[in-house]
């Protein structure tokens, strides 16, 4: 299996999100052996934000790094682990509510698939950037 | 994010007492209602606004830079030159995302009543002792109102209490007063006193740096409105919101040059943002909170005429009663003052139209303010919606119920009786 | 006389452009200044009787017809008293001519040395006591007064209290003291605690008053017991400042209610309860507000302007005579300074609602009455010769017609005797 950023590479919806994880030096990380659970935002999520915000925070790595670590969980989790909670604690801080019921919702965001497994961690692909607070 | 109506309709009428303004949030509007004359007034005191406010963040990053932690800072409100034509970082040909389309150095109305005031061309002491000047003093009542109110989120409050800042304060300190043998001798005394001033010199950044922001942003709107730009208060609302979400990722620090050399008390690699901790703390300390308003009442707080709870104040912006007052904070009677100087025409001869004309402009110019910043309070109520719900046009009717309780409880600051949101929903509140 | 044309041309100018039968009202201010004229300069009794009656019907009338809500019954317990005092100062008038020993006339020269019989004495007195209490007022027979001065409008408020309640005082003056002198000195004593009641009455009430037009009327009546005081003193020096007060008094009044009519016509009320912070420059009544604060503290009696000096001149000539009394009035004077303070405090400081504050700066023609009248106040407390000094012959000669030293020292503490005869002796 390939590892959480091979996975994201492989998909081809997560340019964006790459590119991020680059500018915010957590590319290593996210190849580490972890494990994580990562929430995966598409492309559309980061196209959907109002113009400039995107390039503020490319412009700022430890900003950027801040809202791509609020979309990370230590430990790796699937749907049914992450329903048995209502919210976990996300590596930047703070937390992140979980939708228990139908359909699986994470904060603000859908889940567009659910349960890709990587080496290192589980991946849920979701619909929209999430921010903290 | 432009008005819609279908969606909304999916749920049943809000109970609110302010269901009219929901249901307007919800349709993409803003707490003011949409009519020609309310945007005149916001774009017009916006633009009023703005330019004073160019000199409070220059001026306020001077301090929190240069001045820093000077016994006797009786020049802090002489900003130099090097500050006067500091690039904004969003206006003019350098700037990497530009929110106006003006040069990057000091606004030159701006320029102009700091050469000239009221009283003519005379040297700047003589200005500054008349007080013809920017009155920045309002900045630091509003600097004093974060630094006060604590608890409004964001980490900038918390981080200063950490180990990390108290060395990077302690090197800044030391290296400020080398050579200072009476202040290094009172730091050892009273290690707590010098550090206190320089927590209050970080607020003193945050506030500036979150004001080099909705400078340009405010001329971008005038500029935009002078031209026909704007089809609606929404729609100026809608270009606030954008730009809040352009410069949430601004990072917030604080440097200190000292003889030259630059000391990052709270470094740029923390993390700190601007939305998360600037820009809601404000609104919330500013707008919401801040400090019993002084002047000509009194309360008694042993009959609780006071709230025993922080959280309970309600003397911002968008309770005042905005009589002139002469001190700084809430009711703004510095700004208005300030913002006298650089009124539009339009608006002036707005003003000079109703109530008692020139007599009482600063009462009336005071009172649009007030609707202005109910409209950039909707701009943050409807970014953080944005941001942390779902969309207007969302088809999930679970959604839209999560959307709705989210305006709701922001709505619910304002059923108290010193709230003037119903005011600003009439037009003959003057 | 003086104080008579200027308090009528004033009231004129004081009344509203758009008032309804705004010539009729004129016309009764006028014709109200004609018997008031009349009443001061007449030489003869039974003209001033005859001017006395005459002044009652236009100002009756002036009340009625405008004026607040209660105006009718305030126009008609008005009307009852002032009949009253009428029929009884005819009654005592007729008597002091008929009984005259000295002869039939109904000059005031002759009449000034007028000798009666005993027993007639008396009630001819309580019969000139009666006419002028009622019309000045003194308690108990202010019955009228508070309802009339308050739901007069401003022009009526300000004649009756400026003028028309002088006239009871000048009657006092000149028939009581003047012809009666000796049964007065014997009276006096219960009349200058009549009088300290009445002044201590009134500065109570308008303490606990609501509107503003009542708290002025009250506080009317207070000085008015002070008017009493001095004239029960009857010496020269409390006559001066009977006089003083007559004019001061006039004027303030006067002043006030035409503030109180300002205040009321920009703001549509008096009650105090609904208005606060009025000396706002931006946008509440500053001007308006500033010359209140000034007719206050005139009322009050602070120094620098005409209150003080007629207080002070009235205090010194009494205290001799009659110290509890003038301490009482010195007391109520005290308490003129709480209600002016109380009142102030609530209607010109504090914080203006901006909801309410909805009406236009007063204009420099509205302004006229109330300016000059305060300029008058100001200068008066400056220049006291403008208040004092005029009739300083006059009432020097009242005085002397005083009883006889034997009946004067009956009613003197005794350590109080020698001053006394050193001030007759002076006079």
């Amino acid at each position: 299996m390939a590892n959480i950023i091979e996975t994201a590479k492989g998909a081809g919806l997560f340019s964006t999100l790459l590119t991020a994880v680059e500018v915010a030096g957590l590319t290593g990380a996210l190849e580490s052996p972890g494990p994580f659970t990562v929430f995966a935002p598409v492309d559309d999520a980061f196209a959907a934000l109002p113009p400039g915000t995107v390039q503020t925070l490319v412009q700022n790595p430890p900003q950027l790094a801040r809202i791509l670590k609020f979309h990370v969980i230590s430990g790796a989790y699937s749907r049914s682990d992450l329903v048995d909670q209502p919210s976990w604690e996300s590596l930047e801080g703070a937390m992140i509510p979980i939708r228990c019921a139908e359909p699986f919702e994470v904060k603000n965001t859908s889940v567009l698939s659910a349960d890709i497994v990587c080496d290192n961690g589980i991946v849920h692909v979701i619909n929209r950037v999430m921010l903290p607070g | 994010m432009t008005v819609l109506t279908s969606s909304a309709k999916a749920l049943p009428p809000s109970t609110h007492p302010f269901a009219e303004v929901v249901e307007r949030l919800e349709a993409g509007g803003s707490m003011l209602p949409d009519t020609p004359e309310n945007l005149m007034q916001i774009i017009g005191i916006y633009k009023a606004y703005a330019v004073p406010m160019d000199f409070y963040w220059r001026d306020l990053l001077y301090i929190a830079e240069q001045v820093f932690l000077n016994p006797l800072p009786a020049f802090k409100y002489f900003p130099s030159q090097e500050y006067l034509d500091r690039p904004n970082s969003y206006q003019g040909d350098q700037a990497e995302l530009r929110i106006w389309r003006g040069e990057a150095g000091a606004h030159p109305e701006l320029l102009e009543f700091m050469e000239k005031g009221e009283i003519g061309k005379l040297p700047k002491l003589l200005h500054h002792l008349w007080h013809d000047r920017i009155n920045m003093e309002f900045a630091e009542a509003c600097m004093d109102a974060m630094l006060w109110h604590q608890g409004m989120g964001g980490r900038f409050n918390d981080y200063l209490d950490s180990e990390v800042y108290r060395q990077n304060a302690d090197k800044a300190i030391k290296a400020y007063f080398k050579g200072n043998p009476l202040m290094l001798g009172l730091y050892k005394l009273f290690p707590e006193m010098l550090l206190e001033q320089v927590k209050k010199l970080s607020y003193v950044a945050n506030l500036g740096l979150f004001w080099e922001v909705m400078a340009p942003v405010f001329f971008e709107m005038s500029d935009i409105y002078d031209e026909g730009g704007f089809s609606g208060v929404p729609a100026a609302m809608d270009f606030l919101v954008n730009g809040i979400f352009a410069v949430a990722g601004r990072p917030i620090y604080h440097q200190v040059f000292i003889r030259g050399e630059c000391f990052e008390i709270i470094p740029k690699s923390e993390g700190f943002t601007w939305l998360y901790e600037a820009a809601l703390p404000y609104v919330e300390a500013v707008f919401y909170r801040t400090a019993p308003f002084r002047g000509t009442k009194s309360y008694n707080a042993q009959a609780g005429q006071v709230p025993s709870e922080q959280s309970e104040f309600h003397y911002g912006i968008l309770y005042a009663d905005v009589f002139p007052v002469g001190s700084a904070g809430i009711p703004p009677t510095l700004l208005m003052q300030d913002m006298l100087h650089f009124l539009p025409p339009y608006l002036t001869e707005l003003y000079l139209q109703h109530k008692r004309g020139e007599d009482d402009i600063l009462v009336q110019l005071g009172i649009t303010f007030q609707r202005s910043m109910y409209n950039v309070t909707s701009a943050v109520i409807q970014a953080l919606r944005a941001a942390l719900l779902f969309p207007l046009d969302d088809p999930d009717p679970e959604h839209l119920k999560a959307n709705r309780a989210f305006f709701e409880s922001q709505m619910d600051r304002f059923i108290r009786p010193e709230a003037r949101l119903r005011d600003v929903q009439t037009e003959h509140y003057r | 006389m003086g104080l008579t044309a200027l308090i009528t041309l004033l009231s004129v100018a004081e009344s509203s452009p758009e008032e309804p039968r705004g010539r009729l009202l004129y016309g009764l201010l006028l014709a109200a200044d004609f018997g008031l004229t009349g009443a001061f300069l007449a030489r003869n009794a039974l003209l001033f009787v005859l001017a006395f009656e005459i002044t009652l019907i236009p100002t009756t009338l002036l009340l009625a017809i405008w004026g607040g809500e209660r105006r009718a019954t305030a126009a008609i317990r008005y009307l009852m008293y002032g009949a009253v005092s009428g029929v009884a100062l005819l009654a005592g008038v007729l008597a002091l001519g008929l009984l005259n020993t000295n002869g039939f006339s109904f000059a005031y020269d002759d009449l000034a040395q007028v000798s009666l019989p005993p027993g007639s004495q008396r009630w001819i007195m309580g019969l000139l006591l009666l006419a002028f209490g009622l019309k000045m007022p003194v308690l108990p027979l202010h019955g009228w007064q508070p309802l009339a001065y308050s739901q007069a409008s401003t022009p009526v408020a300000m004649q009756l209290s400026g003028v028309v309640s002088k006239l009871g005082a000048y009657g006092l003056l000149r028939f009581a003291v003047g012809m009666m002198g000796d049964t007065w000195a014997a009276w006096a004593p219960a009349i200058a605690v009549l009088g300290m009641v009445s002044a201590l009455y009134g500065a109570l009430n308008a303490i606990a008053q609501t509107d503003m037009r009542r708290l002025v009327a009250y506080s009317s009546l207070g000085h008015m017991g002070l008017l009493m005081l001095a004239i029960s003193a009857a010496s020269p020096l409390s006559l001066q400042g009977a006089m003083a007060q007559i004019l001061a008094h006039g004027l303030i009044t006067s002043l006030l209610f035409c503030l109180v009519g300002m205040i009321e016509t920009r703001t549509g009320t008096t009650e105090i309860a609904g208005l606060s912070g009025l000396l706002n420059p931006c946008r509440g009544l500053p001007f308006t507000s500033g010359l209140f604060l000034l007719a206050l503290m005139a009322s009050a009696g602070v120094p620098g302007q005409a209150g003080f000096v007629a207080e002070m001149v009235i205090y010194q000539g009494s205290f001799t005579l009659y110290p509890i009394p003038t301490l009482g009035c010195l007391l109520a004077s005290g308490l003129t300074a709480v209600y002016a303070v109380r009142l102030f405090n609530r209607v010109g400081f504090g914080r203006l609602d901006n909801a309410l504050a909805d009406y236009s700066r007063t204009s420099w023609q509205e302004r006229v009455p109330a300016l000059s009248l305060s300029m008058l106040v100001i200068v008066a407390g400056l220049w006291p010769n403008l208040l004092l000094g005029w009739s300083e012959g006059a009432t020097a000669s009242l005085a002397l017609t005083h009883p006889s030293p034997s009946v004067l020292v009956a009613a003197l503490p005794s350590a109080a005797v020698p001053q006394a005869a050193a001030l007759l002796e002076l006079s």
